[in-house]
């Protein structure tokens, strides 16, 4: 009982990481798109769960809030209103499959090395971490990061307008 | 350590204890309160009999709700073939448990003293002390919208997954009303949490204590516009007449749920029923002093004019866990007003509302709050 307790976050840590993994693996391997979403908006929960047990509690529910209630929502409604059973998600490779393994593996090269180089440091940070309050977050947010926040508005108004061109040329097309 | 464990524990116990006796009284309260405002006797058949004895305890007709609960159990689960079964089966609890989550972050009660409680313990816990409140933490708002965004994908998986045209329509009316309102509840609190100036319920409640102008600072004395319309976004989130929509009987049979029997339906009914107590916890810690009376504080009680009554340590424990759930009834019952005095909205009509009514007045009064918080501040 006192071991349990005294190892609880090492131990929540452990479920809550094997389970995101399970979930992205599973993103990668389940074949309707649906249960494909399901398996991402597990993963989500999960990494909420470990930014949680971090002592960043803003940021899981940030996490949540914006990757699960927000992307995932819309993403869930989209697959709702097409046809998840249409003919082309049932091929197991897309044309692209070439170029793609090749990215995944630059990408997993990077991330290793970054890890490797990070691994003396990393557990500082996961101490410096903790106490980090969501004033701190916001202050830092809006004086330092404002730049970076403003240009994703303006990336997502571009995208509202593209939204809108494509669904205005399909009116003139169908009458 | 294990002090720490036990008193989470009975927070645990005592919020799920809540919360399923909310939902279990409800289901009651929803039809007495029907029979009473159209003036009939109302749900009064079901009865408990003594053994051996012919007297029956009818007890107002409390007893439906207990019934309710055993016929859902006892039912069959009828299963029919669902589009997918995966999203089908775990549909219901994923509408359900945000729904419970999300009570860990509400305030039911100031600081205890378990050690001044409970004297034969005084040894055990010394002079420790926990705030009443599950899980606390300084994003407790966003902790609240974080989870109320989980249900909407229940909702949507279990009218998608249900092989059933009714249920996919009410899935679709589903999401888009949800994902509406729920960016007209956020709107509305931004005030809120401006003038409060921060997200942490406990610290919200506590600033509540204070007096603005001899009133109690009541968020509903400083944001009333936003109190209105957040009442009403949190009855159209939780879809219940008049946005009912999603499981509008007489169109829909019953919407997204159609397809489920048993105590999965139960679920579905349960979540609702359990976030109508939600909101009112909700509302009641944003805008009516959460778990304290006017002019009290964890001391007792600092009137106007200087007058300072002091309590002891268990009369104000007593008196607030009281006090909380008093107002979070009296709300449950005002929401229950709500619903069986208004008519059901058509479906453009809600959405319009939503978009063309509650955003832009919840737009306007976030920017006067901005612009008088900004000319107030020193």
């Amino acid at each position: 009982m006192t071991w349990l307790l005294a190892n609880l976050e090492t131990i929540l840590l452990a479920i809550f990481g094997v389970s995101a993994l399970v979930g992205g693996v599973l993103v990668v391997m389940l074949r309707q798109p649906m249960r494909v979403a399901m398996a991402l908006i597990s993963t989500m929960i999960f990494l909420g769960g470990i930014y949680g047990l971090l002592g960043v509690h803003f940021i899981a529910a940030f996490q949540v809030l914006i990757y699960v209630g927000a992307v995932m929502v819309f993403m869930v409604y989209v697959i709702m209103l097409l046809d998840p059973r249409d003919p082309a998600t049932r091929r197991r490779f897309s044309g692209l499959v070439i170029p793609g393994v090749a990215v995944a593996a630059v990408v997993a090269g990077l991330l290793i090395r970054g890890v490797a180089a990070d691994a003396g440091t990393g557990a500082a940070a996961a101490g410096a971490a903790r106490g980090f309050s969501l004033a701190e977050f916001a202050s830092a947010f809006l004086n330092k990061y404002w730049l970076h926040f403003e240009l994703t508005s303006v990336l997502l108004l571009a995208a509202v307008v593209a939204a809108i061109a494509v669904i205005r040329a399909n009116r003139e097309d169908h009458g | 350590m294990t002090q720490d464990l036990v008193v989470y524990a009975v927070y645990i116990g005592y919020a799920i204890g809540v919360l399923m006796t909310f939902g279990l009284i409800l289901t009651w309260v929803e039809r007495k309160q029907a029979a009473v405002m159209s003036d009939r006797i109302g749900a009064n058949r079901a009865y408990l009999r003594i053994p051996f004895t012919q007297v029956k305890l009818v007890w107002w007709g409390l007893f439906h709700g207990m019934a309710d609960g055993i016929k859902m159990l006892l039912k069959e689960d009828y299963k029919p073939k669902p589009y997918d079964w995966y999203a089908y089966m775990v549909a219901p609890w994923v509408v359900f448990t945000p729904v419970l989550l999300v009570f860990a972050v509400i305030p039911f009660g100031g600081m205890l003293h378990p050690g001044q409680l409970v004297p034969a313990l005084a040894g055990w816990f010394g002079d420790r002390a926990y705030p009443m409140q599950i899980a606390q933490l300084d994003a407790g708002l966003l902790i609240v919208f974080a989870f109320g965004g989980v249900s909407v994908i229940g909702a949507m998986l279990a009218g998608w997954s249900s092989s059933n045209k009714f249920s996919l329509l009410g899935a679709l009316r589903a999401g888009s009303q949800m994902i509406s309102y729920e960016l007209v509840l956020a709107l509305t609190l931004l005030g809120l949490v401006l003038i409060y100036g921060t997200v942490d319920l406990d610290d919200i409640v506590r600033q509540q204590s204070g007096r603005i102008a001899g009133l109690p600072a009541w968020g509903i004395f400083l944001q009333p516009f936003a109190a209105t319309l957040f009442l009403a976004a949190a009855i159209a989130e939780n879809k219940r007449i008049p946005f009912d929509l999603p499981e509008a009987e007489s169109e829909l049979i019953s919407g997204y749920f159609t397809e489920y029997s048993a105590m999965k339906m139960g679920l579905f009914m349960f979540a609702e029923f359990i976030e109508i107590a939600i909101i009112a916890a909700l509302f009641t810690t944003l805008f009516l002093g959460g778990y304290n009376l006017p002019y009290m504080h964890d001391g007792g009680f600092s009137l106007p004019f200087g007058v300072e009554i002091a309590m002891s340590h268990t009369a104000v424990v007593i008196t607030q866990v009281l006090v909380f759930l008093g107002k979070v009834f009296l709300l449950c019952s005002f929401q229950i007003l709500i619903r069986w005095s208004l008519p059901r909205f058509r479906y453009d009509q809600v959405l319009k509302f939503a978009w063309k009514f509650m955003f832009p007045l919840a737009l306007a009064n976030l920017i006067v709050t901005v612009l008088v918080v900004w000319a107030m501040t020193p």
